[in-house]
Order: C-alpha cells, then sequence, then structure tokens
C-alpha cells in the first residue's frame, strides 16, 4: 500500500493518524489543525480580553506545557494582547515536585514567561512530606486535593491575577461526567461541564482571594492529541506521577472513557456534550446555555487535575464504599416495603400479592439543597461552611504537631495582604535566579 | 449470571420470613424461594399502581397496554409477573385492570415456534408479530425517514425490507448500526401501540439495562433525551413509558427465571450473551455491548451503584415547554433549542464552511448525526 497523502494539503506525506476523527495529517498540518482549534475555543467561547493578565497553573506535565505552548503561540500569531505568567505550586515532595519544577523553571525560559512558585509549607506550613509522616499514605491526596484548590486561587490572588488557566482536557472532562452519573452527583455536573467558572465573591475587594476566574481552554482537545503535540513540537515535560499515590490505579471511569473512544473516536467529544446538555436539566441549575453564558458557576468543589492525571481520581475502595452506604439507603428504604409484606400477609394469608391494599408508597428522598457560598472564619476563603475544609484539616494536622515552629501569616488586613504579595514574589524571583545558577 | 447460591452445606434461614431455608443471596442478604419471588413480584406491581382495577368504569372499557417481548429474560419475565397479576385480579374481582397486548418484532432471525410457546403458556392475551421493516410503512411521516435511504435507493421505489436493508448497509460503523436499529424498532413499537389503541408501553428494562442506556446515551451525545429515556411517564410519543422492572437487578431476573415454577428457561432467548464476549475487537464491539459487559461487573460488586446511576437520571428534568421543541427526524426526541446536527456548540472546532451544510442537513439530533453518515451535496441540492 503506497503512503498516504495528507488530507489537507495533499502534498506531504501523512504521518498522524488524528485521534479524533481518525484523519490522515502531515506533521505541520496536525500543529497547524490542534492550534486553530484551541484559537476556535478560545473565540467562540470568549475566554480572555485584551489587556488581561492570565496565570496558567502549571505542573510541568503534557498537559500545562502544551497549554502555555498554545497560548504564547496564539497570543503571538491572533495578537490577544495577553499577559501570560505561570503559577506553580510546590506541594513539598522531593524526588517529584523539585523535578516537574525544574521542567517548569526551563518552560519559563524557552517561553519568556514570568515564573512564580508558591510552595505548601508557606501557605500552610506544611509539605506533602510531613503530612505524609503524619497520617501515613493513605488519604493523604485529600489533604492534597483540598490545599491545591485553595492554593491556585491565593498565588493568583498574590499575583493580582484575576485569571486562571487550566490544563484540563477533553479525557478529564468526560471522565468527570461519567463519575459524576456513577456517583449520583448532580449538582457537580454544572460545575465540570462549563468551561468558565469563577470564585464568587461576598466582597468587592480586589486584592481578596475571590473573583478569580478559571477557564479549560484545552476542553475540546482529545488527551492523546495533546501528547502528540508535544511530541512534534519538542516541548519539555515531565512525565512522572506522584510518589505518594502508587496505588491510585485507572478508575472505573477512566477506563470506560478510554474504551469507548476505541469504539467509536468521538465518543469523548460526545460524552461532554451530552454533559453540558444534562447539566442544564439538573433540577434548580441555573439556566445556563451550555455552560457558555454562565460565568458565575462556582468552582469552589471543582475537581483538580491533581497529582499524575494520568491515573484515575477514583481510589480502588471508592467504589466499595458508597456500595455500602447505598445499600444501607436501600435497607432502611426495604423496612418500609417489609412493614407492608408482614402486614398484608396477616390480612390475606397465603394470598402472593393483595390487591387494593396498598399501605406506604415507599421511602421518598428529600430533594438535596442548594449550597450557599461565604467565607471562611479563618482565612476569608470561599466556603460553604464556617470554616473551610483546608482549615478544617490544617487544625487537624496541627493539633497532632508537638510544636509549632512556623506560624501561617492569615490575610486578616489589606496591608498585610500588600506585603505579603510582595514577599512571595521577591521569595519566587530568588528561587527562579537560584534555580538559574 | 444468576444470583449467588447459597452453600447448602451451610444453610441458613432466610432474613425475611425466618422460616424457610435460603436458596439465595439477595442484595447481601439470604432468602427463600417465597420471598424471592415476592421480592420481585413486589417491585414490578408497585410500579403499577396506576393500574389497579377500575371499579368506577365499566367493564367494556378495558385499558390497553402494549408489552414489546423480546424472548430476553427481562420482557419475559415481566409478562410472566403481569399474567400472574392479572390472574390475581381476575380471580378476586372478576375484572382486570388492564388488558395485555404483546408485540414481537422480527429482526430477521425470529423463530415463529418460540412465540408460539409463549402464546400457548399465557393465552389470555392479545399477540403481533411484525418485522422490522415495517417501520417505513407504520410512521405516517415516512418522508422523513426516507430521506436517511442512500442517494441510489430514493429515486426507485422498492419493498421496505429493501429500504431498511440498505438503510443499515450504508452505516460505517458497528455502533452505528446499532443504534439507528434500537432506534428504529422502538418507533415501530411506539406506532403499533398508538394504532392498536393501548394507552401505555411497559418496557421490560430491568434496573441494570436502565443503567447501561443512561451511559450508552450519554456516550453517543444524547444526554439532552435521558428523562424521556428513563423516566416513567410521558413520552415525547403523546403514550406513556412504564419500566416496572426499574428496581430489579438483571441477575435477580435470571435467578427468577430459573426459580419460576415451572421453569421460564424455556421461554427465554438470549443469543447475546456468548457473542458479546466473543466479539471484543474494537470493529464489531459497540457502545452499548461496552457497557453491558460494563454494568455487568459492577452489578456483580457493588449493586447499589447500578441502582444509583439510575435514581439519579431519574431526578433529570425536561424543562419547561420541551415537548413544543423541534423533533429529530429519526428518533423523534425533542432537541432543546433547535441544535440539530453536530456543529454549533463549544466543542465544534469548524469554521464557518460548515454551517451551510449545517443549516440545509436536515434535523436530526446530535446522536442520530454520529450515525447517519453526511450527505451533504444531496440533501443541499433538495
Amino acid at each position: 500500500m503506497p503512503p498516504s497523502p495528507c488530507a489537507l494539503c495533499h502534498t506531504n506525506r501523512a504521518l498522524i493518524l488524528r485521534p479524533k476523527d481518525h484523519s490522515k495529517l502531515c506533521k505541520a498540518c496536525f500543529i497547524t489543525v490542534f492550534e486553530t482549534e484551541i484559537h476556535h475555543t478560545i473565540t467562540t467561547n470568549a475566554l480572555f480580553t485584551r489587556g488581561e493578565r492570565i496565570a496558567i497553573g502549571a505542573s510541568g506535565g503534557k498537559d500545562s506545557t502544551v497549554l502555555a505552548s498554545v497560548l504564547k503561540t496564539l497570543n503571538e500569531r491572533y495578537d490577544y494582547g495577553l499577559d501570560l505568567v505561570l503559577l506553580s505550586i510546590d506541594e513539598g515532595i522531593k524526588g517529584y515536585r523539585d523535578d516537574s519544577l525544574e521542567t517548569v523553571k526551563r518552560n519559563a525560559e524557552q517561553y519568556g514567561m514570568d515564573l512564580t512558585i508558591l510552595g505548601y509549607d508557606e501557605l500552610y506550613g506544611w509539605t506533602m512530606d510531613q503530612v505524609v509522616e503524619q497520617v501515613g499514605k493513605k488519604g493523604n491526596c485529600t489533604y492534597c486535593g483540598v490545599f491545591r484548590r485553595q492554593a491556585l486561587d491565593r498565588g493568583a490572588a498574590r499575583l493580582g491575577v484575576k485569571h486562571v488557566v487550566t490544563g484540563h482536557n477533553a479525557d478529564d472532562v468526560a471522565e468527570t461526567v461519567l463519575m459524576n452519573l456513577l456517583r449520583g452527583d448532580l449538582p457537580r455536573l454544572s460545575r465540570t461541564t462549563s468551561i468558565i467558572t469563577s470564585t464568587p465573591s461576598a466582597s468587592s475587594d480586589p486584592a481578596s482571594n475571590t473573583n478569580i476566574k478559571r477557564s479549560k481552554p484545552l476542553k475540546y482537545a482529545y488527551e492523546k492529541e495533546i501528547v502528540l503535540y508535544a511530541h512534534h513540537k519538542s516541548l519539555d515535560y515531565f512525565s512522572t506521577e506522584c510518589i505518594y499515590s502508587p496505588e491510585a490505579f485507572r478508575g472505573s471511569a477512566r477506563a470506560l472513557i478510554k474504551n469507548l473512544e476505541r469504539v467509536r473516536p468521538s465518543a469523548i467529544l460526545d460524552v461532554v456534550r451530552s454533559g453540558e446538555d444534562m447539566a442544564k436539566l439538573v433540577p434548580g441549575s441555573d439556566e445556563g446555555c451550555g455552560g457558555t453564558c454562565s460565568s458565575n458557576i462556582p468552582v469552589a468543589e471543582e475537581e483538580e487535575g491533581g497529582c499524575g492525571s494520568a491515573n484515575g481520581r477514583t481510589v480502588g475502595g471508592d467504589m466499595a464504599n458508597m456500595e455500602k452506604q447505598l445499600a444501607q439507603n436501600d435497607t432502611a428504604a426495604d423496612q418500609n416495603l417489609e412493614v407492608e409484606i408482614t402486614s398484608k400477609k396477616i390480612n390475606g394469608a397465603g394470598m402472593p400479592l393483595a390487591t387494593g391494599k396498598k399501605g406506604k408508597k415507599g421511602f421518598t428522598p428529600r430533594k438535596s439543597t442548594k449550597q450557599v457560598m461565604g467565607q471562611c472564619k479563618i482565612c476569608g476563603y470561599l466556603s460553604s461552611q464556617d470554616v473551610c475544609k483546608a482549615c478544617v484539616l490544617l487544625g487537624g494536622l496541627n493539633k497532632a504537631r508537638p510544636k509549632n515552629k512556623i506560624e501561617i501569616g492569615y490575610e486578616v488586613q489589606d496591608l498585610q495582604q500588600r506585603d505579603q504579595g510582595a514577599d512571595g514574589v521577591a521569595n519566587a524571583l530568588q528561587r527562579t535566579s537560584i534555580g538559574g545558577d | 449470571m444468576p444470583g449467588k447460591h447459597s452453600d447448602s452445606a451451610t444453610s441458613e434461614l432466610c432474613e425475611k420470613c425466618k422460616e424457610n431455608i435460603s436458596i439465595l443471596v439477595v442484595r447481601a442478604k439470604p432468602i427463600c424461594h417465597d420471598c424471592f419471588a415476592r421480592y420481585v413480584h413486589t417491585k414490578a406491581i408497585k410500579r403499577l399502581e396506576s393500574f389497579r382495577v377500575n371499579f368506577a368504569a365499566s367493564p367494556d372499557q378495558q385499558r390497553k397496554i402494549l408489552l414489546p417481548l423480546s424472548h430476553g429474560v427481562s420482557s419475559t419475565t415481566l409478562l410472566h409477573i403481569l399474567d400472574l397479576h392479572l390472574n390475581t385480579q381476575r380471580s378476586k374481582t372478576n375484572r382486570t385492570g388492564f388488558a395485555i397486548s404483546v408485540l414481537v418484532v422480527d429482526e430477521g432471525s425470529l423463530d415463529p415456534a418460540r412465540l408460539d410457546k409463549v402464546r400457548e403458556r399465557y393465552a389470555n392475551h392479545d399477540y403481533a408479530s411484525l418485522p422490522l421493516h415495517d417501520v417505513f410503512r407504520l410512521l405516517p411521516d415516512d418522508a422523513s425517514l426516507r430521506a436517511f435511504l442512500p442517494e441510489s435507493q430514493v429515486q426507485e421505489v422498492c419493498s421496505t425490507q429493501e429500504q431498511l436493508t440498505s438503510l443499515i448497509a450504508s452505516l460505517t460503523s458497528a455502533t452505528a448500526r446499532a443504534d439507528v436499529l434500537t432506534t428504529l424498532r422502538t418507533r415501530l413499537i411506539v406506532e403499533h401501540a398508538k394504532q392498536t389503541g393501548c394507552e401505555s408501553i411497559l418496557w421490560g428494562d430491568s434496573t441494570t439495562r436502565l443503567a447501561e442506556k443512561t451511559l450508552a446515551e450519554t456516550a453517543k451525545g444524547r444526554g439532552f433525551s435521558l428523562p424521556w429515556q428513563i423516566s416513567d411517564g410521558k413520552s415525547p410519543f403523546d403514550i406513556n413509558f412504564h419500566y416496572p422492572l426499574r428496581d430489579v437487578l438483571k441477575k435477580e431476573l435470571f435467578s427468577y427465571v430459573d426459580l419460576a415454577e415451572p421453569a421460564l428457561s424455556a421461554l427465554v432467548y438470549e443469543p447475546q450473551s456468548g457473542a458479546t464476549q466473543a466479539s471484543m475487537s474494537s470493529k464489531n464491539t459497540t457502545i452499548d455491548d461496552l457497557m453491558k459487559q460494563y454494568f455487568e461487573s459492577v452489578e456483580e460488586n457493588f449493586p447499589s451503584i447500578v441502582s444509583n446511576v439510575v435514581r439519579t437520571t431519574g431526578k433529570l428534568e425536561v424543562p419547561t415547554g420541551a415537548t413544543s421543541n423541534p423533533r429529530c427526524s429519526l428518533c423523534g426526541m425533542p432537541v432543546p433549542d433547535g441544535r440539530f446536527g453536530i456543529h454549533g456548540w463549544g466543542g465544534d472546532q469548524h469554521g464557518g464552511a460548515d454551517d451551510a451544510a449545517a443549516v440545509s442537513g436536515g434535523s436530526l439530533c446530535y446522536g442520530c448525526t454520529r450515525s447517519i453518515p453526511q450527505r451533504g451535496t444531496a440533501v443541499a441540492s433538495k
């Protein structure tokens, strides 16, 4: 069989079978098509405004590296007029995060972007190494996930940035849609399918931790294409998984997504589309048009692409735990049925079913109440409870600590906030220059 | 496939009645033969309270419902339970709350002897058998279905059988063929129910089947239609849909088939179980097959999660005024805001060139557009 020409330019030899639609493209056309599609996503969803300062959540992995590269290219090519900076969170995991941050530093040099690195120890007083010593390997991902969600917003607030972009791709979104169906989590469907989410603000203070937009320019890009793009542009990225979650394996939803993609390439986008459509069918949801117009959907409980994004976010025991809980709910519901059956047995002895003697209609679950967003009493971050989850976890950690060597400076006043911000930037710059040596 | 039978060496008492020896473990509880039968019956009949005997109506005003029978475990079990239920009603009140009309759809491999056996055992109901290609004859606006036939077939006058064959042959993947066949089967059943005066259709879908359908339709891009496809009550076709077995797992139905007296095994024909496992290559596997395998494995260890998926999807609400939305020409579902085709949403990455094709592309929903091949040139010429 002779090699087939590229489906677009019909000149060069086709080297790439495109994962999204199995079209055959040459290297240059694939890169162009990939970038143009991201551009189309950005423009049709109006993600950016001219002059906006954007923080790219950079982990050194393939998604954020490709995101930074594509945004730089598109910013120059189409003159978005954006000020792009890199924002990294250092969880404090030796042998893993310090190596991936070296990758981010190299990326910062290659792309000519400012880089800010914030550590968990700086924000919370604990590194993940210390957390694991305290709580063990099981459950430490909960701490890391909770801390990370807050850290990006607090880092952006320190930099005075109001927009953070993350590298969530179509596979991540589709996986989350399926997971929410399997878990029965309807309210989260709307949040996870929106391309823009934001942290609603109770105060109009521009320096607060709120009012920060989040968007996902790679929302409709396939993971395989991101890898292909990184490969063909020879991008420098880090691919080791988190050393503290070696037991994390491909969850049910992840494996299912990959099988669906094999059967029908468009299935990933089809799931994303279904997720957007279903979000409008959730009772009590705001009438948004596919999440495009609703730019104020709260981001608080959105799942981050955490450490080891190639692995599922479902640990093996999750389904078993949920099964146990649901089985108990079913047992409680069955009690009503059991009472009904017993009473029927007395009335109509021997009859398998009594007619016209229906007692209780059965167990009717109460409708889930809507979350009301407020502020944490301790740190001022967005929270639906009095105290946010990070502070609750932090309190638990601190109780078990023999003595507090490092005090966490909470940003209560504006002046203190600005000073903290300045110090953070200075420390980050020092770290960058040290790395440069 | 049947539920776990308890070991006879270590028999324990039934957890419900505390009297008989348990023969089965259902949802982690040992249960005896009689209580299991009562369990399944109660789950099904509880869903049919609206079909109780209507003493106010005169005997000739009998309500009629349609039961599509595929000779599978679920629909056969449903027929058995309803037959038992009607016999009980008849013996107690000398009348029944409804009359059953059974429809078997012939897709080319139907053995007439199978239907004869069913008819012989449940003699008090109407029976009909229709070939699938009759959907082209029954649908009043068959012009819209005919539009999807390949180019060469549009010009000629050919039989409904040939139309069906050429339509299926023009589809490019196993998933598309399975999807269109399922859609046409549903349309045929609905049209037959309307023309025979039935007010409702009782589908034999179990919890597991509904969960499979939820994720399969999600993966095909039909998330918008899930409230129509999963919930009891109104359907987009001016007829009610009910799923009486929605609270019973598929593995429980398999146990029921074996334990019923006399056994229903002689009436059941499940050809797919062997074929499904044999064809693991991605060439022949469909999205429905994938979801079936997935939920059969989830059902073994986590049955409550299967129930939870169905319960969750049942909470999705049809938006107000949805029935006035334009309909998909193939599956008949109301499309929100008339957003037909696969273009015009955030995930569509193509520019204005395709917009012209999208406008003239007709009226297929997102999911059906993924199955039916694009005929931009031909459609634009009309």
